[in-house]
């Protein structure tokens, strides 16, 4: 019965997400460029449709995408109790879990079996074998501060300082290396216009639906991590924690998206040389730092 | 029995069946990208069974290698074979078992397609339009008599072609896989223990990696840094002159400009949607399998998602 009820809250905490995101992220895109997963929606007449899709994977595609964003986010915390379930392992879980929106984009792009969708199936892949490894650094400074894997335990350890201040170059990697798991500008090269929008221009309409809920609740789960990660998660003054959850993740899409939609575009093959030349290094630097604050006893104690 | 137990019984069930499904399905599948998706399924399932072992964090490692692993291994397969989407063999004459797991492929393209376009598509890695010049082999010849089979014969070709049925291999499988599950089922007695898992095993998984098997740790670390060096090292140059050539032909913003004429275009001049909505798909496409220096064939698209890596 209460396994019933969270399951539902979850539900109702995706689609709430995945709607405010949708109105909200177009707001700070750039008009100059491309917008990625958020491109406008409305009547398209796509070049080629899915006519001869592969009946399983096709559709298999966004509903794998759907589930993937709909388990990470049931690690989110809201509030020290209003969190769907505090695994002890809550961080890994979340990286783990929103691989499935990978693996969503590959069957789908793959099954719709026109030429551009196939594309999305290398893109997206190639895109995954830049991010990985730069993402895990990215989360590794707060861990080692937090000394836990769980994000209640994350939240509770920036009582004092949020992790933003002391690790300043761990959040600047996670901004980047979340608009590259998200798909968002500067790192479009799924969701191009060049190859019709991606897995968009190939999926019926239901299809392209499931595709925006999960891809809008992505951008949010990206963002809200980053809030548990770097700002404190849903600590503040005054206002109750849910508010201050929300605030502090809207607050840092709108930084990631808007930033983002201003950078020039990247290709894969830049976005591999950006990750292995510069951001891997970064992070390894930011590893080493923080290593040397918790030495000097800077931190949570 | 409580609901917990009935539900952990279901679980193992859903669980066991998804593992060996999905084996039986990678070997059996006609399509390459399905028979990885298959190993990957069958690999998310014994994850799932460490799961239910109350081993999480062992569960959660498995799936996080192999849903990353296997999306970057289906590829080079993609890359390097003929057919990846199978639809060159589902003409093929199918036992019941590989009928099954490849239902729903996409159906080989000859009805109502021209041949230029099959030719595109082989182009983009798509899984159509290959050609059937490849397909006399005289496969048909090993199975006499297996049973279950039956000549199909497709508008005048033979299509006769079957997967060869290895008698002798598929007894020796057989009688290993019963005496493993025989060495499972005989076995005396199954110890048990009262121990509890404990939620602390992140941290004791970590602490026995940095202390008792430091060494076999971080040596594996080097080598794979030693084989990351490698590959480097061993990699082929790319096809293209230049990185401005390479990413004329595979950018996501710009419908690539001719590069003969001088003005390599950059990735970074913005582009109005309206002027990118203009180029139709097809003529956007045409341009670009005419574009680049040296690669013409149908492999070449393939070849310049892999020359990425390259540079």
């Amino acid at each position: 019965m209460e396994l019933t009820l969270r399951a539902l809250g979850v539900l109702a905490a995706l689609g709430l997400a995945a709607l405010l995101t949708h109105f909200f992220e177009p707001a700070a895109l750039s008009d100059a460029q491309e917008r990625g997963p958020a491109a406008p929606a409305g009547p398209r007449a796509p070049a080629e449709l899915a006519s001869n899709p592969d009946r399983w994977m096709h559709p298999a595609g966004p509903v794998m995408a759907l589930l993937g964003v709909l388990f990470a986010l049931v690690v989110i915390p809201f509030g020290p109790d209003l969190v769907p379930s505090d695994l002890g392992i809550g961080v890994f879980y979340f990286i783990v879990v929103v691989d499935f929106v990978v693996l969503g984009l590959s069957l789908g792009g793959w099954g719709a079996n026109t030429r551009n969708s196939v594309d999305v199936y290398y893109r997206a892949t190639a895109q995954l074998v830049a991010y990985v490894v730069p993402l895990g650094l990215a989360y590794i400074g707060a861990i080692m501060m937090a000394r836990s894997l769980s994000t209640v335990s994350i939240v509770e350890a920036q009582a004092g300082m949020w992790f933003i201040v002391l690790q300043p170059v761990g959040f600047a990697l996670y901004l980047v290396t979340g608009l590259m798991q998200a798909y968002r500008p500067p790192f479009v090269e799924p969701f191009a216009a060049f190859i019709d929008h991606g897995v968009y221009g190939a999926s019926f309409p239901w299809q392209a639906l499931l595709w925006r809920l999960a891809l809008s609740s992505l951008m949010f789960l990206i963002a809200a991590m980053g809030a548990v990660l770097y700002l404190g998660g849903w600590r503040g003054p005054l206002l109750p924690g849910p508010v201050w959850m929300l605030l502090k993740t809207f607050a840092l899409m709108a930084v990631m998206v808007w930033g983002g939609s201003r950078a020039p575009l990247l290709t894969t093959g830049r976005m591999l040389e950006l990750s292995w030349k510069v951001l891997t290094p970064v992070g390894l630097v930011n590893v080493l730092l923080v290593g040397a604050l918790i030495l000097l006893g800077v931190g949570p104690s | 029995m409580s609901f917990a137990e009935v539900a952990e019984w279901f679980a193992f069930a859903i669980l066991a069946v998804i593992s060996v499904a999905g084996a039986l399905g990678m070997a059996t599948t006609m399509s390459m990208f399905r028979s990885g998706i298959f190993l990957m399924a069958s690999f998310i399932g014994v994850a799932g069974l460490f799961v239910l072992l109350s081993a999480d964090l062992l569960g959660l490692l498995q799936v996080m290698m192999y849903i990353g692993g296997m999306l970057v291994m289906i590829l080079f397969m993609v890359l390097f074979s003929h057919d990846p989407g199978g639809s060159m063999m589902a003409e093929m004459d199918m036992s019941l078992i590989e009928r099954f797991f490849s239902l729903g492929l996409s159906s080989p393209p000859d009805e109502g397609m021209e041949h230029g376009d099959g030719m595109d598509m082989g182009g983009s890695g798509g899984h159509e339009g290959m050609e059937h010049e490849g397909m006399e082999h005289g496969d048909g010849m090993d199975m006499g008599g297996s049973g279950g089979h039956e000549g199909m014969d497709m508008g005048g070709m033979d299509m006769s072609m079957t997967t060869p049925v290895k008698r002798w291999a598929a007894a020796l499988s057989l009688v290993l896989g019963g005496g493993l599950v025989a060495l499972l089922l005989l076995r005396p007695a199954w110890p048990t223990t009262d121990a509890t898992p404990s939620p602390e095993s992140a941290r004791m998984i970590g602490e026995l990696l940095m202390s008792k098997y430091m060494m076999a740790f971080e040596s594996a670390g080097l080598l794979i840094l030693i084989g990351i060096f490698g590959a480097v090292l061993v990699a082929r140059p790319g096809a293209y002159p230049d990185r401005d050539a390479r990413d004329a032909y595979v950018t996501a913003d710009l419908p690539p400009a001719p590069i003969e004429e001088g003005r390599p275009p950059s990735a970074d001049a913005p582009v109005p949607p309206e002027a990118l909505e203009e180029v139709t798909v097809n003529e956007a496409h045409r341009d670009k399998a005419g574009g680049p220096p040296s690669l013409n064939g149908p492999a070449g698209h393939a070849a310049s998602q892999s020359a990425e890596g390259d540079n």
